[in-house]
């Protein structure tokens, strides 16, 4: 079977912007194709992750991206899984390249978030969790997260200062990533004094609304050897779906995100602590904690720690990075894009690419992207330097 | 399991859930196997894989599991936020979301509630997709 790699990743501006998300993904095209030939030349599929129609009245996007790249007569079609349509699309790419389907695939995420306001974006948001018994309650994407971190601070040592701690080390790393979305630092007395949006978490504890979106291409590594490019593998990839229901779950353990990264790991041959970088999805800062300890980064309730240096974590943690992006929270979080996103500073810091916030030696990565609420749904790849060609 | 079987009037349908429900009875399914409470009722177990799911009479006292306030609501609840909504574990250890008729400031985890239940007002039924307009309004209120 071929081994996928990734050759090539653009991505728009992050946030708030006057561009449409089919321009989104043309600025992102521009910069993944710079220097190679046309996409319709190079990519044979096209996947494109992206939460919701509701924001630009909007489906069929596999078609409309595939025109707007001049791929005509190809599969493309839109994945969707909330915020994990774009590691889903992702997947699907990996796949197809795998398995000798296509020689390349675009993988891609767009979101347009700011189309319809906060109330608009609140209402779509809100689609993605159970609806009978959640949505007719009134719940939001803060609120159900709020569920889990009220539980975390209930039944770990972890307090709302070492939650908001994981905000500022985000904000930190994404002061030193030109494609973020907050490029300034915060203390912790920004995030412990802001409003409470659905207790104990508040505004900046919380990823931003924002538009974007993000392309890598994703083939051979003899087509990307052909093209000239510096590649990096995909050694694993996992995926798993939980329950949508909050009630249902337990609600400080993400049982799917442990299989979807453990099903990575061992495709990859790898395990938690050959890990170097590793981008989590922390839409709210208590996802950082929970997806550090389902990963094997970190003891069962010291997930918190993720911001301190590795040396003053507890024993049993890794020295992983995490979030090196900024993550969702500062990089920015235009749903379906978001899980493209994480392979492009999986790629920047594998191929040494990644400037101020370059981890030094960084040769495996690992990339989980969650849908709905924690791990109704996780995806989870594997990102290794080794075995590829430079 | 034949169409027949899963019709509206099944307690294993979201239908046959909310026709009990409006009669004040909460139905959960609990497996066969593994004795998982299952709310609202549906024909397998998350759990254990299995679809040998009965339904039961829920009690409808229970304890907070978790809570928070929500403070930007959807456009459809805008004008009733700032609201409580909790996971509630019944006492068979069934569990569900619903809101909580009380302050924020005012609920502790583990604290004891009970389900009540109502008709939907004219405003839930003018949000309500067609066939969720008789659909019930359930919450918790702390005991």
């Amino acid at each position: 079977m071929p081994d996928p790699v990734v050759a090539a990743v653009g991505s728009s501006a992050l946030g708030r912007t006057d561009l449409p998300g089919r321009d989104l993904f043309s600025v992102a095209l521009v910069e993944a194709f710079d220097g190679l030939p046309d996409p319709a030349e190079v990519c044979e599929a096209l996947y494109v992750g992206n939460q919701s129609e509701q924001y630009e009245h909007q489906i069929m996007l596999g078609t409309l991206l595939a025109e707007w790249a001049g791929m005509r007569d190809v599969p493309a079609e839109r994945v969707e899984g909330c915020a994990a349509a774009g590691a889903l699309a992702f997947r699907h790419a990996v796949k197809d390249v795998r398995n000798g389907e296509h020689e390349a695939v675009l993988a891609c995420g767009v979101e347009k978030m700011t189309a319809g306001g906060t109330g608009g974006a609140t209402d779509a948001l809100s689609a993605a969790f159970e609806r009978a018994l959640e949505q007719r309650s009134g719940v939001t994407a803060p609120s159900q997260y709020a569920m889990l971190a009220q539980r975390y601070l209930h039944e770990t040592d972890a307090t709302e200062r070492d939650l908001a701690e994981i905000a500022v080390k985000n904000h930190r790393n994404g002061a030193r990533n030109p494609r973020a979305q907050f490029q300034q630092e915060i203390d912790v007395a920004k995030v412990l004094d802001s409003p409470p949006i659905a207790q104990p978490l508040k505004l900046y504890e919380c990823a931003p609304v924002g538009d974007g979106a993000a392309v890598a291409v994703v083939t051979t590594a003899e087509k990307a050897a052909e093209l000239g490019v510096d590649a990096v593998r995909v050694a694993g990839t996992g995926a798993a779906a939980h329950t949508l229901s909050v009630s249902e779950r337990d609600l400080t353990e993400v049982h799917g995100a442990r299989t979807a990264t453990q099903t990575a790991y061992e495709e990859a041959g790898i395990e938690a602590a050959d890990v170097d970088v590793a981008e989590v999805h922390d839409a709210f800062t208590v996802c950082e904690a929970l997806l550090s300890e389902a990963a094997g980064f970190a003891p069962k309730g010291r997930g918190y720690e993720s911001p301190l240096p590795p040396a003053e974590r507890s024993e049993g943690w890794t020295d992983v990075e995490l979030s090196t992006s900024g993550g969702l929270k500062a990089r920015g979080h235009p749903i379906g894009a978001t899980g493209v996103l994480q392979a492009v500073e999986a790629y920047e810091q594998l191929t040494g690419r990644a400037g101020d916030r370059q981890v030094e030696g960084a040769d495996t990565a690992l990339l989980l992207n969650e849908g709905g609420l924690a791990d109704a749904v996780t995806v989870g790849h594997v990102l290794t330097t080794e075995g590829v060609a430079r | 399991m034949s169409d027949h079987e899963l019709g509206a009037d099944s307690p294993l349908t979201l239908p046959g859930f909310f026709d009990a429900l409006a009669d004040g009875e909460l139905l959960g399914g609990v497996c066969g196997d593994c004795e998982q409470v299952l709310v609202p009722p549906r024909p397998a177990c998350y759990e254990c894989g299995s679809r040998a799911v009965g339904v039961e009479a829920q009690p409808t006292t229970g304890h907070v599991h978790s809570y928070t306030e929500v403070h930007t609501a959807p456009p459809a609840f805008e004008d009733e936020a700032p609201y409580t909504v909790a996971v509630v574990e019944l006492d068979s250890g069934g569990r569900l979301l619903g809101r909580v008729d009380a302050d924020y400031e005012d609920v502790a985890i583990d604290d004891p509630v009970e389900l009540r239940v109502r008709d939907p007002t004219d405003e839930e039924r003018a949000v309500a997709l067609s066939y969720e307009t008789e659909w019930p309004v359930h919450r918790f209120e702390l005991r």
